[in-house]
């Protein structure tokens, strides 16, 4: 597998620059997945959601469908793509450290 | 190849973004007989098979010849396809929604040269690259997917499967013999893209082996638990695993016994593959039908359980799909889809006249639905 190197660590990812596994996952991530999706400035909100989907994932082992992160966070779709152009999955969730999602995406 | 940027700029990928324009309209592309005549037809004729006349209140004729597609196309293809529309329709054409290919002219004149040119168009290996066909009582394109071209969950190849099955069918796809039209379409996994559940014959990639367990990469890769939900038959549960080094993890545990192969596990977890060479095959289905034409529409069922895949003409395959195709064409009355004849004479004899063999795997047993496709009454023939 590939491996990315970012603020001195380095990390495995996948084709799709997924991480290897969750208990990787660190705040030099973050801010190399920032860099990866073209967000220039994180806010509180990058911060809450990349927060409620790891919560969510250490309880469930899922990640939450949309309409639950939505109802948790407060904010519409709409605004999730703001804050991750790429989306929930294929932007949040890589940065929260979550595995790829799966099924016929 | 050096790098050629577009314009656009990844550092600020926002930039100049065009979203949620849709497609292009539909009539921008129409021909102007189409254009002019829409909403006002009056009737149609068949000329000749792949041919077809359109006649509208204006008197204004649109003929139609429908052309064979191989649906995986190189541009260069595509290109020819347009030099044809250049050449004799005013630059315009359209793609049905079983992917053949249809030219349209607005003159009987222009007919014939359009059909000659087509035919005359040939592969290097001798195939027809346009062969004009495909409508009426006959059988048309077989509606596939991706197969080993581009899937990960395949148990066939679509591509090989559709062109050795369309060569064995050729003649009835430039002819309209048949009782009634015949679709065949195939999917190479029973995810079933496409319309394989309800055409008059189906050919379906299958599986016979469970998944293997992939343990060591299982958590990082997979959230557990939409594998365990992924499963029809609650074959998977949760479980916590030894590494070869000693390492626990966790992961699942699948019941061999409860599994019937599905793959939809896979579908959600990466690290439970299940492709075999020799466990994966084809199961032919029969008798389904989207149209109300008659009868309601139907699904189609499991007719032959299992036929190997034979890379790279699938033999066997075929050559049951034929034995099926010619039992149709003898016993079924005019207008009778293929479902409808098997229902009428029954499915016992229908095994008898394709001279199929019925096995154990063709009783329905998944659920309390199952009960209602065995027989409750003593109506049978011997
Ligand atoms: C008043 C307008 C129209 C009516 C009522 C009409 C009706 C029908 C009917 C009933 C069929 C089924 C024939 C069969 O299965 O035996 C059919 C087939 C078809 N029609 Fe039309 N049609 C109309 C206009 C058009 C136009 C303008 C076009 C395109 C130029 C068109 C293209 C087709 C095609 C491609 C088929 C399929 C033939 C086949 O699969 O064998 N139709 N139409
Ligand atoms: C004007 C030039 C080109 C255009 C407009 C174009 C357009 C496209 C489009 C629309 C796709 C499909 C993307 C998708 O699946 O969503 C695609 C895929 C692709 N193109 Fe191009 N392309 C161009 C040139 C090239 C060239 C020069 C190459 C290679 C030498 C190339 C290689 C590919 C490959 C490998 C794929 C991916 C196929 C796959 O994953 O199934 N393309 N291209
Ligand atoms: S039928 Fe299955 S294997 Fe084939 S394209 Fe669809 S999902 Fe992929
Ligand atoms: S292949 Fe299908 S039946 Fe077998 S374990 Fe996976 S989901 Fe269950």
């Amino acid at each position: 597998m590939p491996t990315v190197e970012f603020g001195g660590k380095t990390f495995t990812v996948d084709e799709d620059g997924f991480i290897d596994t969750f208990d990787n996952w660190c705040e030099e991530w973050v801010q190399h997945v920032k860099k990866e999706e073209g967000i220039s400035e994180l806010s509180d909100e990058h911060r809450k959601i990349v927060n409620v989907l790891q919560d969510y994932y250490r309880k469930n082992g899922i990640a939450p469908m949309v309409r639950v992160l939505s109802k948790v966070t407060g904010y519409k779709l709409k605004h999730i793509y703001e804050l991750f152009p790429s989306g929930p999955g294929k932007g949040a969730c890589k940065m929260a450290g979550l595995p790829k999602p799966t099924g016929c995406v | 190849m050096a790098f050629i940027s577009s314009g656009y700029d990844p550092s600020s990928p926002m930039k100049d973004r065009i979203t949620d324009i849709g497609p292009r309209k539909y009539d921008e592309f129409y021909p102007p007989v189409i254009s002019k005549n829409k909403g006002k037809w009056l009737y149609h004729e068949y000329l000749q098979p792949g041919v077809f006349v359109h006649v509208a209140e204006s008197g204004d004729e649109v003929y139609s010849v429908r052309v064979g597609g191989m649906r995986l196309m190189s541009i260069g293809f595509l290109r020819e396809i347009c030099e044809i529309a250049d050449k004799h329709c005013g630059g315009y054409l359209r793609f049905t929604t079983r992917n053949n290919i249809e030219f349209m002219v607005d003159n009987k004149s222009k007919v014939k040269p359009l059909v000659d040119d087509l035919m005359s168009r040939k592969q290097p290996g001798g195939c027809y690259k346009f062969p004009v066909g495909g409508t009426g009582a006959g059988i048309t394109n077989i509606v596939h997917t991706q197969g080993w071209i581009h899937c990960h969950t395949p148990a066939t190849d679509a591509s090989g499967p559709v062109k050795a099955t369309m060569d064995v069918l050729f003649d009835d796809f430039v002819n309209m013999r048949l009782p009634a039209h015949l679709r065949v379409s195939l999917a190479c996994c029973l995810n079933m893209c496409g319309a394989v559940h309800c055409s008059d014959i189906a050919i379906l990639g299958y599986h016979r082996k469970p998944p293997m367990l992939d343990h060591e990469y299982l958590d990082k890769m997979c959230e557990i638990p939409l594998a365990i939900a992924a499963c029809p038959t609650a074959a998977i549960k949760p479980a916590k695993m030894e590494l070869p080094g000693g390492q626990k993890v966790n992961s699942v545990s699948v019941n061999n016994e409860r599994c019937m192969f599905c793959g939809n596990c896979y579908t959600m977890c990466p690290a439970m593959p299940l492709a075999d060479d020799v466990g994966d095959g084809i199961v032919i289905m029969a008798g389904g039908k989207v149209s109300n034409r008659v009868h309601a529409p139907k699904f189609s069922k499991v007719v032959v359980a299992f036929l190997p895949n034979e890379v790279p003409r699938w033999p066997t395959v075929t050559a049951t799909i034929k034995k099926i195709v010619e039992a149709y064409a003898k016993g079924a009355n005019k207008y009778e889809r293929l479902g409808e004849w098997a229902e009428r004479i029954g499915w016992e004899r229908f095994f008898e006249k394709c001279d199929l063999e019925f096995t154990h795997h063709l009783i329905d047993d998944f659920r309390d639905p199952a009960y209602f496709t065995w027989r409750q009454t003593t109506q049978f023939k011997f």
